[in-house]
């Protein structure tokens, strides 16, 4: 099924029960078109995180819908969810989330693997894609063996290996330093641009999100400001050169 | 497949010590079903095989227990109309290495007949005058001719002319080697230690008196061999086995039938044991991996492709240890088939060759493969499920361990209450019918009883051990305010990866109670036997071993004895297997009037004065306690004994306890068994001695009495004693063996506990250190947490022991051994193993404690 919303919420609440029942979300409802990029913006514990996964298919809402290319996600089961997962979304974590006893190569072959990919197949893709995020010189080193921002990198590469029409990043910048912050980011804008997918950042720093086509603030778990703004890029040239690599026509 | 190299391979490697841990598991588990079953079948194969190789062409062999028979049955059987051919055989086994000068082990030496027998066998010469073989005139006109297999022969560097000395029981005598046989299946029976000797011969040097062993018998042509074993056991009667040469292999297997199901059981124990310690191992592994399974199930691997990666693993895990363990088990039968045939031949005299190849039967190793492998991924079906269920939203949450939720903890609480429950039900239930209860559904629902509190206590182990750890941290807190704290709370932390330790060493002490348990009340009740039954001074027998009957005495030293000054009284006991029931079972015949006023036994049934009377006046017989329990025999019981001289139908006047035989054994009057079997040997004479002689000169003047005309081996009491005591301890020795490695067992998982907690708390022991903690009270916490664990292992281990002890003796005293042992708690064994296993858990703890405090701290520290 093909629509023009990618990602939508239709007042989703999600509570967590424990010594002290937390509402996270609180009745969020909420659009994403396809192909646009979205920062969420918010103070700690306002439920970004959260809002992450249940688009991502990770967690369930306790109510509400959420739809994924059309696709209503409280009636999947655990492996119609997973299936969504593998099939539709890329994710990137503050912390990288890369496995320490792989190489950068098999990182990123990973999810191809899952879906059974033949190894000849998962390791071109693989190629393509580390030298896409320019770490071809790296393939076969370990995650320990690079700095931060090559290993968020890799995951990004990772993320983006089944070419998911949804890329779901959570602080994906919050672990690295300003500069390679804004090194990471140019590439996603610039994937973003190349793979026509739909992004979603969480981030807490204003000049990623002000990056972005759309800013959505979160406040204890309820949507309290949603700018959409004409795309500010610096510059389509800028990144061309940086990243070396052209949009697709 | 790409999963379990990309993912599992790396975790395998960088975690070399827990996978061979795991693995270990497996061989162990493996290599002892293997070993164990590997040693049987070699020892029941030799036997067989030996069977066999004797039997030749022989179609039916003509037996009545090991009593022998006369002469003139060899008439009837030739006589009968199915019969083309009948010959008489002795079989005597001789200890060539009771000899001074040449030992050469055991001998196996047929008595045969030569006119007739090359009918049945082959005995083709390899050297020496054919005229032997082609004249048997020749071999009967000497006495002393003695043909070898060329096997033993050559072995020992032995020619045609040779002179070769055996033990017989007219003491040693020179025999000639007047032929060395070609090698064919004949000469390679027993491990190629044969030898062949003229029946009438062998009469004599064994004293078989005017008795054979056996027929060995071939069927008419157009006969069939139903048809001919019909006509003899109607013309001979029950008292006469008549079946196949492979009957005997069956015998042999029903006689060890409580040494089998002991192997048994101690096979399924070890691949209990190593079905937990993979079961550990993949527990602590699934905790550990939470984080890479989050990653994996975020990346869109379904729950189905994590459950195969854990099982996938468990299976190649399986596959490894079990060809570990095949091998393993195979190197380690050879031990154990040796200390196996030591066990037969003393306790079941039944003397073994020493030189058989080692059975390996490749179904039972591919069964052990399949077993290992299946063993392996029962262990980790649960943590694979565990995995497969992992949240991946928890999961990629940093620095959370798994406890035990509430849910779940409530949820073992009901079962468990639910299956004990049941467990008492079932031990309870079967009395309330108590006529029923020896009957098969009773024994059902006792076992099932006995499987569920197994079941039950390792359900509780977490919770036992978590109430237990908050126990202690009272204790470890006064003891060490830091350490003592940290440890204490480590356990709390985490119960999952405390418990599977707790729970491996807790079965482990219990098998070790249960062992140390049976073994205490065995000793007990055979000590306090061996003090009523075994009260003469001097025991006169044929041949070293109580046990072997091959070889026996005439009559007539009975009297020869008593003659001897100083001697005041001689009882002479004859004692022979027979099958009772199908069962093979031993027939003892006493001088029962002699016996009540020198040994006089309180029979558990039956009033002892009357049972001395009718039993010595011929009225009836006494049986063992553990053949009444086995057989379910009780008192005024009727017993139908097939005898060679017809059926002996008299009651049971008293049952007695008595250890003789693991399989029962019936006490008949002699004056009733020379009646009824006609065999007047003799195996054992007691001899009591007048008040004030000197039993060194008695035994000197026995010794000299006999020398040059019998071979006579005198024990005093004490030694008769210590011997028996001796088989005892080989008995339990076997099952020492497992205790070993079932204490070993738990040692590993307190070193895989420790490590796996060593790297769960990198972050806090880092924190500690950088906070000033001094590397020697990182130290004192890892030791703490051992001791902890050991300390909680030990108290469940004995708590659940004591319970399994009870069913292990009922166990023993309805399946096993039909031995009724008083309960009584091994503390001696438990006291000794306290210390024991709290220095075992410090070694396990020396090596994780030190890689905690060498472990880089900056490491430590970013650990994410
Ligand atoms: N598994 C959980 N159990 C209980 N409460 C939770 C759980 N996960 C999140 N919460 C709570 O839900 C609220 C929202 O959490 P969330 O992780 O979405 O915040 P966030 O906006 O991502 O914060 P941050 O910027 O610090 O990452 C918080 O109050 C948090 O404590
Ligand atoms: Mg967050």
């Amino acid at each position: 099924m093909s629509t023009a919303t990618a990602i939508e919420l239709d007042r989703v609440t999600k509570q967590f029960e424990g010594k002290r029942n937390v509402m996270a979300l609180d009745s969020v409802s909420l659009a994403i078109p396809r192909g646009e990029m979205v920062a969420i913006i918010g103070p700690s514990g306002s439920g970004k995180s959260t809002l992450l996964n249940l688009i991502g298919g990770l967690d369930r809402p306790s109510a509400g819908h959420v739809r994924v290319d059309g696709e209503e996600l409280s009636n999947l089961s655990d492996d119609g969810l997973t299936k969504v997962r593998r099939d539709k979304i890329g994710f990137i974590f503050q912390f990288f989330n890369l496995l320490p006893t792989l190489s950068c190569l098999e990182n990123v072959g990973l999810p191809l693997h899952l879906r059974g990919w033949t190894r000849k197949k998962v390791d071109e893709r693989a190629r393509e894609l580390l030298d896409l995020v320019q770490l071809g010189a790296r393939m076969q080193h370990l995650p320990d063996e690079l700095s931060g921002g090559e290993r968020q990198r890799v995951a990004i590469a990772r993320a983006l290996s089944i070419y998911p029409p949804i890329l779901l990043a959570d602080e994906p910048t919050g672990n690295l330093d300003t500069h390679t912050g804004a090194e990471i980011l140019t590439l996603i804008r610039d994937l973003h641009a190349r793979l026509k997918s739909t992004v979603v950042i969480v981030t807490h720093d204003m000049n990623v999100a002000q990056s972005c086509e759309r800013t959505i603030a979160l406040r204890d778990g309820a949507i309290v400001e949603d700018v959409r703004r004409r795309a500010a890029s610096p510059g389509e040239d800028v990144r061309r050169k940086h990243t070396g690599v052209g949009a697709p026509e | 497949m790409t999963l379990l190299r990309l993912i599992s391979w790396p975790y395998f490697r960088r975690h070399v010590l827990r996978t061979l841990l795991t693995v270990a598991g497996i061989v162990l588990g493996v290599a002892v079903f293997v070993g164990m079953h590997t040693a049987n079948h070699t020892v029941l194969d030799g036997f067989s095989r030996t069977v066999d190789r004797i039997a030749g062409k022989t179609e039916i062999q003509v037996t009545a227990g090991e009593t022998g028979f006369d002469e003139e049955i060899l008439d009837k059987v030739q006589s009968a109309s199915t019969v083309r051919v009948a010959v008489p055989v002795i079989e005597a086994v001789v200890d060539t290495n009771a000899i001074d000068h040449g030992g050469q082990g055991n001998l196996l030496i047929l008595g045969i007949d030569m006119t007739g027998d090359r009918s049945l066998r082959d005995y083709d010469l390899e050297s020496g005058e054919d005229a032997v073989i082609d004249d048997p005139l020749v071999f009967l006109a000497q006495p002393d001719s003695l043909m070898l297999s060329k096997e033993f022969a050559d072995k020992n560097h032995i020619t045609v002319g040779s002179r070769l000395p055996l033990g017989t029981a007219e003491g040693e005598k020179p025999f000639t080697v007047r032929g060395v046989m070609k090698s064919s299946a004949l000469t390679s029976a027993f491990g190629g230690n044969l030898a062949v000797m003229d029946i009438y011969a062998a009469q004599k040097m064994f004293g078989r008196g005017r008795t054979f062993d056996r027929i060995d018998l071939a069927v008419r042509p157009g006969r069939t061999i139903a048809e001919c074993e019909r006509e003899l056991q109607t013309m001979l009667g029950p008292g006469f086995q008549v079946e196949p040469p492979s009957g005997r292999g069956q015998q042999f297997e029903a006689m060890l039938a409580a040494y089998s199901m002991m192997v048994n059981i101690s096979s399924a124990f070890a691949l209990f044991i190593g079905m937990f310690i993979i079961y550990n191992s993949f527990a602590i592994a699934v905790t550990q991996r939470r984080s890479e399974i989050g990653i994996l199930r975020a990346l869109g691997a379904t729950r189905r492709q994590i459950r195969w990666l854990f099982l996938g693993e468990s299976a190649v895990t399986g596959l490894i240890g079990s060809i570990g363990g095949v091998v393993f088990g195979v190197v380690i039968a050879r031990g154990i088939a040796a200390s196996i045939g030591t066990l037969i031949s003393d306790v079941y005299g039944q003397t073994q060759s020493t030189t058989e190849a080692l059975a390996t039967d490749p179904r039972l190793l591919g069964v052990a493969l399949v077993i290992g492998i299946l063993t392996s991924l029962v262990a980790a079906a649960i943590p694979a499920r565990n995995a497969a269920r992992v949240d991946p939203v928890q999961a990629l949450q940093k620095g959370k361990y798994q406890v035990l939720s509430a849910g779940e903890s409530r949820l073992r609480a009901m079962l468990a209450a639910v299956l004990g429950a049941i467990a008492l039900v079932c031990l309870v239930a079967p009395p309330l019918t108590s006529a029923s209860r020896q009957a098969g559904g009773a024994r059902a629902l006792f076992y099932l009883g006995f499987s569920l509190v197994i079941v039950v206590a390792l359900l509780l182990s977490p919770l036992l051990s978590l109430g237990l750890a908050k126990a202690l941290r009272p204790l470890l807190t006064r003891l060490r305010p830091v350490e003592g704290v940290l440890a204490a709370d480590s356990l709390i932390q985490a119960p999952r990866r405390t418990s599977a330790s707790v729970a491996a060493l807790m079965l482990s002490l219990t098998l070790v109670v249960a062992f140390a348990g049976m073994a205490r009340a065995s000793y007990d009740s055979i000590i306090n036997w061996m003090q009523t039954a075994l009260n003469p001074d001097l025991f006169v027998m044929p041949s070293q071993s109580i046990v072997v009957r091959t070889i026996r005495f005439p009559p007539s030293v009975g009297p020869d004895i008593a003659a001897i000054p100083g001697v005041e009284r001689v009882q002479t006991v004859r004692d022979a297997r027979i099958v009772f029931r199908k069962t093979p079972i031993m027939l003892v015949a006493i001088e029962v009037a002699s016996m009540a006023q020198t040994a006089q036994r309180v029979p558990v049934a039956g009033n002892a004065d009357q049972m001395y009377r009718r039993a010595g006046a011929g009225e009836g017989l006494i049986v063992s306690d553990n053949l009444a329990l086995l057989q379910h025999l009780s008192l005024g019981e009727m017993l139908e004994i097939p005898a060679p001289n017809g059926l002996v139908r008299l009651p049971i006047v008293g049952i007695i306890v008595d250890f003789s035989d693991q399989q029962g054994t019936i006490f008949v009057d002699r004056r009733q068994f020379l009646k009824y079997w006609g065999d007047d040997s003799v195996n054992v004479v007691r001899v009591y001695l007048k008040p004030g002689v000197q039993m060194p000169d008695v035994r000197q003047r026995i010794l000299e009495r006999f020398a040059g005309q019998r071979q006579v081996f005198v024990l005093t009491n004490a030694e008769l004693k210590a011997y028996i005591l001796r088989v005892t301890d080989q008995w339990f020795g076997l099952t020492s063996i497992q205790i070993a490695v079932a204490v070993l067992v738990a040692i590993l998982g307190i070193v895989n506990t420790l490590t796996v907690s060593i790297t769960d708390r990198r972050r806090e022991l880092g924190v500690l250190q950088a906070v000033g903690g001094l590397q020697g009270q990182i130290r004192r916490t890892i030791w703490l947490e051992a001791l902890s664990i050991a300390v909680i292992g030990l108290t469940l281990g004995f708590v659940l022991g004591a319970i399994n002890l009870y069913y292990i003796l009922q166990i023993v005293q309805y399946d096993i051994g039909g031995m009724r042992l008083d309960y009584e708690f091994p503390y001696p064994t438990m006291l000794a193993l306290v210390p024991v296993m709290l220095a075992a858990a410090f070694v396990a703890a020396i090596w994780p404690a030190e890689s905690a405090v060498r472990g880089s701290l900056v490491e430590a520290l970013e650990y994410e």
